[in-house]
């Protein structure tokens, strides 16, 4: 018996003679302390998806039972992290933890809320921004911020919604370890939604693709069998995960037929290991020219760039 | 160290700057703390040398044009003459503060007050005589000066009155003559008309003749002799003086209030003593009504006010007060009501036809209503519990309520709720969708969901609307004193309006200039309060 589960879930927006349908007959279970990944295009359906789990939508058709439960309403339970942070902007970090907190544990001393904040606050290291506000955090301080809160509130499951997809490589990087770690700390099941394969693969036990919409669904399972810890930087070396990155990659591909008819061949190549010129090893040459047919003279022996 | 202290004050200053919405001084600050002077200097000149030399030809405009323009109440008064009005009001009213000290000054102080009084007038008095003999010998220099300008032209006036009439006496004979002859038949009817009509020609040049030599008198006449109206002015001034101090004198003997229970109460202590000797009923009966009505004299005396006569300060702060009871009123009534529109589309639903018709009323109409409303309420306001409870608070006591401030402030809710309910609206319908998401995940109850997402969430809305609402309501409130004689500002201009005196146009303009910068002033203040409460940092504009 699977923990979290998607039954036979439908949705659709608008009226009967211009209705669209966003997802049909969606099934997914989620096993306990799983870390599920869900990879879509953007339009796909994928934050509708992550609020019916979230109850913050109902399902037209179908249910979605937690532990055996219909989810019915949101509940802090149910810990979403939102794409765009949500972060209350009159209140400082501590302040929009602390909120969340007051819910959860109504019966909390003064003393012992500022401790469970600060305690999640640090476990995203961004306790030396306890008291701004999000107005004076960058984009990746708001994510993590967003997160604390999410986490402050010990939700039995935690559903992120792209939440990496407003950073930059490096920020992105830094918080994908830092969910990776704290999920390792504090085991619970994770649905994560994401456009990103190769996160997906990097961070999940297993990545479900969601097909084109309008009337998306949950396609068949990619099942992640990679050890952990997984280490980003030998990853890329990694035959196992090259090959199912590129099998998704594929799959995904091959969804968008739009897609597939333009550049099919590009895509699916794996790119080639490029090895870059050292153009310090051209001598210093006070005269332009002669310096430049040094240059022209150490490019064309090398026309091709692989190894 | 120092560099770094100096630098924290020069933020401070920048910052305080910036949320006051004065951040045109920012480069003085600037070039004050010796930061790239240069650039300072540019930024100065352009934003604001430029704008300064802008109003200075502005203000230069006024002045030159103003003086072409006669008007029944004088010449449109030049930047002079309102900031003389200013400089008068401001004397009336130090002269009325210094005339109530005196009136309560009691013993020792009123006798070295007085002899100080009366030491400046005789002194006073002494300059006056000096200064009137001054101005009688200029008037007498003035009139010979005149009579020797005009009596050229007087002498020319009368000898062209003689020859006119000559002239006239002469063509009436002619047309009489020939008359006389048409009766005859000797002349056709043509020739009498054309004389007649030739005769009227000449009349009226005569007449024109006339004028020219008369506008010339007259222009002499009206001519304005400087060193003489100098002195005039002088003589006023001191008169002035002279007549403020005599009434100071009064304030500090008989209308002095210690004086004045003194006599009240020897006269109490007299009929005290006359009710004791007093022997038969009757007598006793007239005496004792005597001791008491002393007594109730006596009490009444101790507690008297002086009764100032309304200063502009006055009015200023009676104006202020009324506009911001209204708004208090107007802010009471639209935020709760806002934010219940803003909450639930049935009650938005049921509330845009009220806002929708009674917005757009104009402020008279309901100065008049309130009016009939509020007079219903209070039949007889001197003697009504509500009007002497506000007489006896501190502050609120010396502005006077009465039912003219009532029904004042009430239009002014009346016209400033609207901003500010339809922006608490707006503030609270369109909070973020994500903040509402939170608030569900959150489970919020409704207590916390508004004051913890929806209302710091419209928050800075709220008081853009209130700020608007302020501005209406003093534009609003200035209408409705002038209209309803509810002492205050607007009354300040309506009365001198009425008066027409020589300085009354220059009052209304320097008035003018007290309720635009009051205005300013109170837009400033709730720029500052909006700045304090939004969180997003946004700009906000003049």
């Amino acid at each position: 018996m699977s923990y979290l589960e998607i039954d036979n879930a439908s949705i659709g927006f608008g009226p009967n003679n211009n209705r669209t349908e966003v997802l049909t007959d969606v099934n997914l279970s989620v096993n306990e302390n799983e870390f599920v990944a869900i990879v879509g295009f953007s339009g796909a359906g994928k934050s509708t998806l992550i609020s019916l789990l979230a109850g913050l939508v109902q399902p037209d058709k179908g249910e979605i039972r937690i532990g055996g439960n219909v989810i019915k309403e949101p509940s802090p339970r149910l810990g979403i992290m939102f794409q765009n942070y949500s972060l209350l902007p009159w209140l400082t970090v501590s302040q929009n933890v602390a909120l969340a907190v007051k819910q959860v544990f109504p019966k909390y001393s003064k003393a012992e809320l500022q401790e469970h904040v600060e305690k999640y606050v640090g476990m995203v290291s961004l306790l030396p921004a306890l008291d701004k506000t999000p107005a004076e955090l960058s984009g990746g301080m708001r994510q993590r911020a967003s997160l604390a809160r999410t986490l402050a509130m010990q939700p039995e499951v935690l559903l992120l919604d792209e939440p990496l997809s407003a950073l930059d490589a490096l920020t992105r990087a830094v918080i994908q370890d830092e969910i990776i770690r704290i999920w390792e700390d504090d085991k619970r099941t994770i649905v994560m939604i994401t456009n990103d394969v190769d996160e997906a693969v990097l961070m999940a036990d297993r990545i479900v693709p969601l097909t084109m919409g309008p009337s998306a669904t949950l396609d068949h399972a990619f099942p992640v069998n990679l050890p952990r810890p997984r280490n980003r930087t030998t990853l890329n070396t990694n035959r196992d995960f090259r090959r199912l990155r590129n099998d998704i990659s594929k799959y995904m591909v091959n969804l968008n037929e739009e897609a597939k008819a333009l550049n099919t061949t590009e895509v699916v190549v794996d790119l080639p290991d490029l090895m870059p010129l050292d153009f310090t090893t051209v001598p210093y040459m006070p005269a332009k020219r002669r310096r430049r047919q040094q240059l022209a003279k150490i490019l064309d022996r090398e026309t091709t760039f692989f190894n | 160290m120092a560099e770094k202290t100096a630098d924290k004050i020069k933020y401070r200053i920048l910052k305080f700057l910036d949320v006051t919405g004065f951040a045109v001084f920012d480069p003085i600050v600037r070039l004050a703390f010796r930061e790239e002077p240069k650039k300072q200097m540019e930024a100065i000149s352009k934003y604001l040398i430029i704008p300064i030399i802008f109003v200075t030809l502005c203000v230069g405009l006024w002045w030159k044009v103003a003086p072409n323009h006669k008007t029944k109440s004088g010449e449109v008064p030049t930047p002079d003459v309102v900031m003389e009005s200013a400089r008068i009001n401001h004397t009336f009213s130090v002269r009325e503060k210094y005339k109530e000290s005196d009136f309560l000054l009691v013993g020792e102080a009123r006798l070295q007050a007085l002899a100080d009084v009366e030491a400046e007038m005789a002194s006073q008095e002494l300059i006056l005589s000096v200064l009137d003999a001054k101005l009688q010998k200029e008037e007498a220099a003035y009139k010979t000066q005149l009579d020797s300008r005009l009596a050229p032209l007087l002498n020319e006036m009368d000898a062209l009155r003689a020859k006119n009439k000559e002239t006239a006496g002469a063509h009436k004979m002619e047309i009489a003559e020939l008359a006389v002859q048409f009766e005859a038949k000797q002349v056709s009817g043509d020739d009498l008309l054309a004389l007649i009509r030739a005769e009227n020609a000449d009349k009226d040049a005569r007449r024109d003749m006339e004028t020219i030599v008369k506008d010339k008198i007259k222009a002499i006449r009206s001519e304005k002799y400087k060193s003489l109206e100098a002195v005039r002015l002088e003589v006023n001034a001191v008169a002035d003086n002279v007549q403020f101090l005599k009434k100071r004198v009064d304030f500090l003997t008989s209308a002095n209030r210690s004086l004045k229970v003194g006599g009240a109460i020897e006269k109490f202590e007299a009929s005290q003593q006359a009710f004791a000797a007093a022997k038969t009923a009757k007598a006793a009966i007239t005496q004792a009504k005597h001791v008491i009505r002393n007594e109730a004299s006596i009490e009444r005396l101790e507690e008297q006010k002086y009764a100032s006569a309304m200063t502009v300060y006055m009015q200023i702060k009676r104006s202020l007060f009324t506009v911001f009871v209204g708004f208090i009123i107007a802010a009471v009534i639209a935020i709760p009501v806002g934010i219940l529109c803003g909450l639930n589309r049935i009650a938005m639903a049921c509330l845009t036809p009220l806002i929708s018709i009674f917005k757009p009323v104009s402020p008279v109409v309901w100065l008049l209503i309130f009016q009939i409303v509020v007079g219903a309420f209070f039949p007889d306001p001197g003697s009504h519990p509500f009007f002497l409870f506000f007489d006896r608070l501190p502050w609120v006591g010396q502005l006077g309520i009465n039912p003219a401030l009532i029904f004042s402030a009430c239009t002014v809710a009346m016209c400033a709720v609207w901003p500010a309910l339809v922006n608490t609206a707006l503030g609270v319908a369109s909070i973020d969708k994500d903040h509402i998401n939170v608030a569900r995940v959150l489970k919020l109850g409704f207590f916390d969901r508004l004051t913890k997402i929806i209302i710091p969430s419209a928050l800075p809305l709220v008081f853009a609307g209130l700020r608007i609402s302020l501005g209406v309501g003093w534009m609003v409130l200035i209408a409705a004193e002038a209209l309803s004689s509810s002492d205050g500002l607007g009354k300040f201009v309506w009365d001198e309006y009425q008066n027409g005196s020589s300085y009354s146009f220059a009052n209304i303009l320097y008035a003018c200039f007290v309720v635009g910068g009051i205005g300013f002033l109170l837009d400033r203040m709730m720029i500052v309060l909006q700045r304090f409460v939004s969180f997003d940092e946004a700009n906000t504009s003049l």
